[in-house]
């Protein structure tokens, strides 16, 4: 009898031990003596690339500002201690992992800002998932949100939670100049476009497309592969012939760039770098076998000025050298979460390492960045908690090694586009904005940049 | 009639489980309520109509989560409103709540009649394959026509909601108790169903189809019904995902939720209906827990990240009990009956009155 009442006791207790371990979160209650951050990116999707950047930007803001250390300088996610803001220390509920899909991304939230009860959010990496966090947030407004490097506009423009920030420009703020200068020079007047069909494509698209028709430039065709398609044969032949426009804007990313440009050749022959454009996402070409075809290109930013001399784009890299030298500084993935980063520093210094509606309303409206040259060097928060920021077009190396040199300079670029984006207005999709000529703040007043150094020679 | 110490144990145990369920905002903090026991009791709603497509008609459904996805976008379209403020993606009709709420979820059931239709002639690996494009499909199609969404997730669905549900964003536990009630009358409605003469030849479907075509039975008609029942199921937990999640993306009905909800039911037990929230229950807890406690970067063991984690536990689980956890309630129970079981529990009950359904 003794031993058959073990039988039955023995899985009681495993039982009752799963449901233990199981709800251990479930009834414990939360102490809020520390500010608790969650840093979020992307670890799997097309973005899965963009994770140790991001955490790495971060990272080496919080050891920069606050005083932490590195766990491990080559490997940013191995995490940082001992920093402190404001008289608080700082603790990181782990770093959230998403797919580029708005689902998960509610689902790292719901882990990290509920269950895990943290206080401030870095991130999200992509912008539908910023979309679906503005949305969360909207809901939440003791937590505040930094968005970490997405660029759809709606969170900050007709989303806009008054506890959410974003400390550097949209998809379109960054191509703010490129319309005008593949219109000055390469004579564009008429152009086609073609870009995936989500948030930020439609973001960045419609920077360029304000941007170009503003100079009197017409944009004639616009076409809609879906996000991941592989064979782009059918989407490139919607695109007019090239005898029919001056040119093609691209705004297809990740594994799409360079099957999307392969299709193009087959069906109208090689490419002509004159007679295409287009957005960050042709940063990323390097290796493929069409980049060579390219160079010479003009495209657009990404909100950064890659080798430009200035003391504080150097400190920036010194910066990153010191905490994590073998993360690519002079890229965005890393640079906005350090933004982020700093911003969330500073705000803590502010309100005393309180956090809520303490902290949203210290977080810096003007705040020092590394590539910003006009109004002193001091990016703004616009009454969206968006920031106006210098932009820098891009040139694919004509010669020597493949790559990217910073060409253009616009200063001070907002995210209204001189009335084209408005909270009352859509959110860039696939009929808006429209193609108008009009007057845009930086026409006539881009800086050429020459060796890193920004001129005072106008662009013609 | 007298029950037999099993049924009278799970009884006991169903009333138990309510019992907590009605109590559980008092003992469980506001993140177990919200997303791990509302999301059961919504998802479990969904993997019950897969398991009552299985258990009762023989067939295993890839097409649930797709139908969730029907009413959360015919909602989401129906319910946001546009304009300064509003939602930017989707049609935002601004219809009322109410009306929204009812075409959600016929819409959806009519979606479930279609797809039945015509999948109602196929069997086994035919079928599966059938409403494994119907899930595909409908991820693409909500993903490609931006004019209902596209990518993006149309937002603010649980701003507006039917007077009647109430305020949904601020008051969690509200949506946990709408949640609870749907997902009790989805069970009864289940077990009242399948005691029907329409669940007892679904059934014999089930098990004969030929001699209950020749019987005169119309089978493919009783398949298509099932699967409309099925569809009305997930509707509902569609409707009560999209007030949840407060939005909808094509993510929600991809091919990884697809297999979510399929694993849910695996895991409960293909068997029988009460596995689905047991199911959900444990899927979610794991997916949790696992997500907490390893590190999202990878494992230098498996060299996967958590998911191949969360695999591993389910593999286990199927290994151990390939009917799901609610095989190893029945093998406990024949374990004890053959080392001559717990002491007897006999309970005299009232006969049911003349007509109800016997258990």
């Amino acid at each position: 009898m003794k031993r058959r009442r073990w039988k039955f006791l023995l899985p009681l207790a495993l039982l009752l031990a799963g449901s233990t371990f199981a709800t251990s979160g479930a009834l414990a209650t939360t102490e809020q003596s520390v500010v608790k951050i969650a840093v979020v990116t992307d670890c799997k999707g097309a973005f899965a690339f963009g994770y140790e950047l991001d955490i790495g930007g971060a990272n080496a803001a919080f050891a920069q500002f606050a005083g932490g250390t590195p766990n491990n300088k080559k490997k940013p996610s191995a995490g940082i201690t001992g920093a402190t803001a404001g008289g608080a220390d700082l603790t990181f509920t782990g770093y959230g992992c998403g797919d580029d899909t708005p689902g998960t991304m509610l689902k790292e939230i719901r882990r990290l800002m509920v269950q895990q009860d943290a206080d401030v959010m870095l991130g999200p990496l992509s912008g539908d998932e910023a979309v679906a966090t503005a949305n969360w947030a909207k809901s939440h407004p003791d937590k505040t949100v930094i968005i970490g490097t997405a660029a759809s506009q709606d969170p900050t423009m007709q989303i806009a939670p008054k506890n959410l920030f974003r400390y550097y420009g949209d998809g379109a703020q960054w191509n703010a100049g490129i319309g005008e200068i593949v219109y000055k020079k390469w004579g564009w007047r008429k152009a086609a476009i073609i870009m995936d069909d989500y948030s930020f494509a439609w973001t960045s698209g419609a920077g360029i497309i304000v941007d170009f028709c503003a100079s009197g430039g017409k944009i004639t065709k616009r076409v809609f592969p879906p996000l991941n398609t592989t064979d782009y044969s059918s989407y490139v032949r919607q695109l007019p012939s090239p005898d029919d426009v001056d040119g093609y804007f691209w705004v297809i990313g990740g594994t799409g760039t360079d099957p999307a440009f392969k299709a193009f050749e087959q069906a109208y022959g090689p490419l002509k770098a004159k007679q295409h454009s287009g957005n960050l996402f042709l940063w990323f070409l390097t290796g493929a076998a069409v980049a060579p075809k390219l160079r010479g290109a003009y495209i657009g930013g990404f909100g950064i000025g890659p080798g430009l001399k200035t003391a504080a784009a150097s400190k920036y890299r010194a910066v990153m050298k010191k905490w994590y030298p073998t993360i690519p500084a002079e890229d965005s993935f890393t640079l906005n979460y350090y933004r982020g980063a700093h911003a969330l520093v500073l705000g803590l210094e502010k309100s005393k390492g309180q956090v809520g509606a303490a902290l949203q309303k210290a977080l810096p409206r003007v705040i020092d960045d590394p590539y910003q040259v006009a109004s002193g060097g001091k990016v703004r928060l616009d009454s969206r908690r968006q920031a106006v920021q210098d932009q820098y077009a891009m040139q694919i190396n004509p010669t020597g090694k493949f790559g990217i040199r910073t060409f253009g300079y616009v200063p001070n670029v907002d995210q209204t586009f001189g009335g084209s984006f408005a909270p009352n207005k859509p959110a860039p999709g696939r009929n808006f904005p429209p193609c108008v000529k009009k007057k845009l703040p930086w026409q006539g007043k881009i800086q050429a940049v020459v060796n890193g150094k920004i001129t005072k020679q106008f662009i013609k | 009639m007298s029950l037999d110490p099993k049924t009278l144990t799970e009884r006991l145990i169903g009333v138990g489980m309510l019992v907590v369920a009605v109590l559980a905002p008092s003992l469980f903090n506001e993140f177990w309520l919200d997303a791990i026991l509302t999301q059961t009791l919504i998802f479990g709603i969904a993997a019950a109509s897969l398991i009552f497509l299985n258990a009762y008609g023989g067939m295993i459904s890839l097409a649930q989560t797709a139908l969730m996805g029907v009413a959360g976008y015919a909602l989401g379209n129906m319910v946001s409103q546009g304009g300064a403020g509003g939602e930017s993606k989707g049609l935002a009709l601004g219809w009322d709540p109410t009306t929204a709420l009812i075409v959600a979820i016929v819409v959806t059931t009519i979606v479930g009649f279609v797809f039945g239709a015509v999948s109602s002639r196929s069997y086994g690996i035919y079928f599966l394959m059938l409403t494994l494009t119907f899930g595909v499909t409908a991820n693409l199609f909500f993903g490609s026509v931006t004019k209902l969404g596209g990518f993006s997730p149309i937002a603010g669905i649980d701003r507006r909601t039917p007077g009647f549900v109430g305020d949904v964003v601020n008051d969690r536990e509200r949506l946990y108790y709408i949640a609870l009630v749907s997902a009790v009358v989805a069970y009864f409605l289940i077990r009242y169903l399948t005691r029907t003469p329409f669940g007892l030849s679904l059934r014999g479907i089930r098990d004969e189809p030929l001699r209950m075509a020749s019987l005169g039975y119309a089978v493919p008609l009783h398949r298509m019904l099932a699967f409309a029942f099925a569809g009305l199921l997930a509707g509902v937990a569609g409707v009560l995902a999209a007030w949840w999640n407060g939005q909808i993306s094509p993510s929600d009905l991809g091919l990884v939720a697809t297999i979510n909800l399929l694993v849910m039911a695996v895991i409960g037990g293909l068997a029988r209906i009460e596995g689905a929230w047991l199911g959900a229950f444990a899927f979610i807890v794991i997916n949790n827990e696992v997500t907490n406690r390893i590190p999202s970067d990878g494992l230098w063991y498996v060299g996967g990240t958590f998911n191949t984690v969360v695999g591993l536990v389910f593999l286990a689980i199927v290994v151990i009990s390939p009917d799901g956890l609610m095989g190893i309630w029945e093998r406990i129970w024949s374990f004890a009956r053959r080392r001559g079981g717990p002491p007897a529990l006999t309970v005299e009950v009232a006969e049911p009155a003349a007509g109800a359904p016997s258990s």
